[in-house]
């Protein structure tokens, strides 16, 4: 049986554009006639959609689903979490609530459960597809929650899948989120990272050139692209980035619509990534 | 009426007795702030003070005030102080005046001056001290926080001033000197007690659209360029003389100059070319302060990374790293934050949480409670509950031409509102405490049957007589709430149980298809005709009445195919009003700057960043 390829997307901040970058990607493999499938361990959203079995997942899989030309699965998402207030969450696991959470309370057996049925449902989700484009959860770098990392480094190297770095630089500070991120990984984890992207750029881009030399050799990984901003719809994934829809009015069903943004976005990316390297880390396995 | 200190560099005996007739004549003339008369005013800068036009303490020798030049008349020493605003300061004016003696024919003796300055010196900084406020990103709290430090120094009796060499901004205000600066310096100048001016901004970028910006120098219209002129020209070759005269002048005329970067100081990309960060710290020998947003996550990265691609000289310089907007009444990051001490040399002095509802004008448009999508006539208030869910619902009302949807969070933002929509919440109960509180229901209410007013999920619960939380399921003690009461309909939550479930079906009052998924806990029964037929047996789901235009739905994603968001649309007329919080402006902006210092001062430690006693730096 034919291996799975894979490749990570993390983020520097939240809103890097993991989310868009995956389903971007997938689109991509997908219109190339290849088996792609979405995999987010764990989602924090309040947005959720319901899969034709009657599961709950976030949303943002769901469209990364539709990208890949198939039908949202639990799966795709084994962990929700939505925040309730007051630092309540409820646990959505493989789509039917599992339990709540209070501050505090996500102890290490409870990490260690979520963490067996992240693996269970990648492997089923990798099962005899050409690839799992993985999406990673925030930045990898937040000290405080490293022991209970469950959808970033944890699972790049759970499952050894290669990891490409996304920064935003609409905020600016950029190469300092990259460099940051770069910084605070161990040895192990600077192995699996072999690029990175940065998102969202205005302007031409040669601007950014020493900048972005220095920073290839302090990090020794190549820069994958430098991606320009382009406004397109897509389901909203979280309170901090309502999505603003500047595309073509007048479709009727707003997935289709969705998907036609996307196709829009990959136009405006074309040449901006380097993505004949991306597809050599997924094959390279 | 002539400047009294023409001439002030002559020393010959004659001018000096001049000089004491018009000391006697200055005292007898008392405190006189600003003096507007004067044909030189304002000589050095608007807020000076003219009660000392001559300085009785003349030639006072401090390298920190004045200098030695070679008079052009005698060739010989002469004292300059030219550049001085000691006694031009308001404070320092008034503490002098205070001290001083009667004044005999031959004016103040050497030790008198000497004493009297020594006194003056326990009071006031001869040069103030400056700290700098440096971000991680844009948008990390920079503005806020170089505001709240100065109106928390001002509290103190200081004399503060903030400074931002070179700002990007296209909300700019007019002083009363007819400059223009960035609005955000206005509301640092307000926080500091200090009169808005040119010098405090004395670069303002105005992005004309292209590559093109308007340079305004010192309040002033300069000259248009483009983004390569600015930086291969205009900031190689203008920008430091500009610069350094407006922060010189500010050091010299207060205790306490906090001075705002731009950006993150880390584009390494433009190395040698940046004005407006590093180069402005190490002009001002500032205390430097790094500001770290932690709402969108990689505070870690920021805070390290930052500070590991500048030189050591620059890094040197950093007294702190300060993680800012974290969450009101949440934890700490803990112990973890010790990395960025360990890796950086850097300690970490503060974590300051985010200040809720402040009534302060914004630099960018990033403030997401009065955020709008689309553009168009007819206006769909969103209401922005705290725990608002599943608002994607929203995304697909924006296909339609002409419509906008805008999300608010207070009742005057209802004003002029075409429809109402109560989205989706993960936390019915609170939410629905939240509207009463906020005074939402009241207003809601009151539009009811004048404007459409769609709940979904949890918005379709609220608008009901009664939510029962037998089991405290939702809000963690069992409880029963009173609902908006516009729909005559009651939700029970009775079991840790949750539907989820994809359904089709069609609108009730017939043709059209609908599509949508629920996902809920509770149950809701109610005597209003239903909204939706559902698939396969023609299930009743949701409410609509008709006479208070009041509907209700469980269903997420209603508005995906065209049907229903087309039979709400029809509902809501067209409209062009633009809806704002309203209000006493001044008052508001006074109250939020004093709140923000308030919280701030309370997570820094604001005397040890005034480094103790050092008080001339």
């Amino acid at each position: 049986m034919p291996v799975t390829g894979k490749v990570m997307f993390q983020g520097v901040t939240s809103g890097a554009g993991k989310t868009t970058l995956t389903a971007a990607l997938c689109r991509h493999l997908a219109l190339q006639g290849r088996e792609v499938v979405p995999f987010k361990a764990q989602n924090v959203s309040l947005n959720s959609f319901v899969t034709a079995d009657g599961r709950e997942i976030a949303i943002a899989q769901a469209y990364q689903a539709w990208a890949c030309g198939l039908e949202p699965e639990a799966d795709m998402n084994p962990v929700l979490v939505k925040p309730k207030g007051n630092g309540q969450c409820q646990i959505m696991l493989e789509g039917r609530p599992w339990r709540d959470l209070g501050p505090g309370e996500g102890g290490p057996e409870i990490i260690e459960g979520l963490r067996a049925h992240i693996l269970e449902a990648f492997h089923r989700t990798a099962l005899g597809r050409d690839a799992v484009v993985l999406e990673g959860m925030g930045s990898p770098v937040e000290m405080n929650l490293k022991e209970r990392d469950v959808a970033n480094m944890w699972l790049a190297k759970a499952v050894r899948s290669p990891v490409v770095l996304v920064a935003d630089i609409e905020q600016g500070g950029a190469f300092a989120g990259l460099y940051g991120t770069y910084l605070l990984f161990d040895e192990e984890e600077r192995d699996l990272l072999k690029g990175f992207i940065i998102n969202r750029f205005r302007g031409d881009a040669s601007i950014l050139r020493t900048g972005i030399e220095e920073l290839e050799s302090r990090m020794e990984i190549p820069c994958l692209g430098v991606l320009p901003l382009v406004r397109f719809a897509s389901p909203a994934e979280d309170s901090l980035s309502l999505s603003g829809g500047t595309g073509e009015k007048g479709e009727d069903d707003v997935r289709r619509f969705w998907m036609k943004e996307l196709d829009r976005l990959l136009e405006g990316w074309e040449g901006a990534w380097n993505l004949d390297h991306i597809l050599d880390l997924i094959d390279k396995v | 009426m002539t400047h009294p200190t023409e001439g002030a560099q002559d020393d010959s005996e004659g001018n000096y007795a001049r000089h004491v007739a018009m000391l006697r004549a200055q005292m007898e003339r008392g405190i006189v702030g600003g003096n507007r008369e004067c044909p030189y005013f304002p000589c050095h800068h608007p807020d000076q003070d003219c009660t000392f036009c001559f300085c009785p303490l003349y030639p006072c020798g401090d390298p920190l005030l004045g200098e030695y030049v070679v008079s052009q008349r005698t060739g010989g020493q002469v004292w300059s102080c030219q550049q001085c605003l000691w006694v031009h300061r308001g404070d320092v004016a008034a503490s002098l005046y205070a001290l001083m003696p009667e004044l005999g024919p031959e004016g103040l003796d050497q030790g008198t001056r000497e004493r009297l300055k020594g006194e003056l010196e326990g009071k006031h900084r001869r040069r103030a001290k400056a700290i700098m406020v440096l971000g991680a990103t844009s948008g990390a709290g920079k503005s806020l926080m170089v505001a709240a430090l100065c109106r928390a120094l001002r509290n103190r009796g200081l004399t503060v001033a903030p400074f931002k060499s070179q700002n990007m901004s296209l909300n700019s205000v007019v002083t009363e000197q007819g400059e223009e600066i960035a609005r955000i310096q206005e509301l640092q100048a307000r926080a500091a007690g200090t009169r808005p001016r040119g010098e405090l901004n004395p670069i303002l970028l105005k992005p004309k659209g292209g590559v093109t910006s308007q340079i305004i120098v010192e309040g002033r219209p300069y000259k248009d360029c483009t983004v390569q002129e600015y930086y291969s020209d205009f900031v190689r070759n203008e920008a430091p003389a500009i610069i350094s005269r407006n922060l010189e002048r500010l050091l010299r005329s207060n205790d306490v100059v906090v001075i705002e970067g731009a950006g993150s100081p880390a584009e390494i990309n433009l190395r040698g070319r940046d004005v407006a960060n590093m180069y402005v710290a190490k002009l001002a020998h500032a205390d430097c302060l790094l500001v770290v947003n932690v709402e969108r996550g990689g505070a870690f990265a920021y805070a390290v990374g930052t500070l590991a691609l500048l030189d050591e000289e620059e890094k040197r310089l950093f007294k702190g790293v300060i993680i800012n907007n974290m969450c009101p009444g949440g934890g700490s990051l803990g112990p973890a934050l010790e990395i960025i001490h360990t890796l950086t040399g850097v300690p970490m002095i503060g974590e300051v949480p985010h200040v809720p509802d402040l009534y302060l004008p914004m630099e960018d448009s990033m403030d997401l409670d009065h955020r709008e999508e689309g553009e168009g006539g007819t206006v769909i208030a969103v209401v922005r509950l705290p725990m608002i869910s599943n608002f994607t619902d929203l995304d697909a009302l924006a296909l339609e031409e002409g419509v906008r949807v805008a999300y608010v969070r207070s009742p005057a933002e209802l004003e002029g509102a075409d429809a109402i929509v109560l989205p989706g919440t993960k936390n019915t109960v609170q939410d629905l405490l939240w509207l009463h509180r906020s005074g939402m229901a009241a207003a809601i209410k009151e539009r009811a049957g004048k404007v459409p007013i769609l709940g979904i999920c949890g918005g379709y619960q609220m608008l009901g007589r009664t939510i029962s939380d037998v089991r405290g399921l939702e809000g963690g003690a069992p409880s029963e709430v009173e609902g908006l009461g516009l729909l005559d309909a009651a939700t029970v939550f009775d079991a840790y149980a949750k539907r989820t479930v994809q359904v089709t079906g069609s609108l009730a009052e017939g043709g059209g298809e609908v599509r949508g998924y629920e996902i809920h806990m509770g149950r809701t029964e109610g005597r209003s005709p239903p909204l939706f037929l559902l698939a396969p047996d023609g299930r009743g789901e949701g409410a609509w009445d008709r006479e208070r235009k009041v509907m209700g739905t469980y269903l997420h994603g209603a508005f995906d195919l065209p049907a229903f968001r087309r039979l709400f649309l029809s509902q809501a007329g067209r409209k062009d009003v633009v809806p704002g919080p309203s209000g006493d402006h001044d008052a508001q902006v006074e109250a939020s700057l004093d709140r923000l210092a308030f919280e701030v001062e309370g997570h820094l430690d604001l005397d040890a960043l005034l480094g103790g006693d050092a008080r001339d730096g």
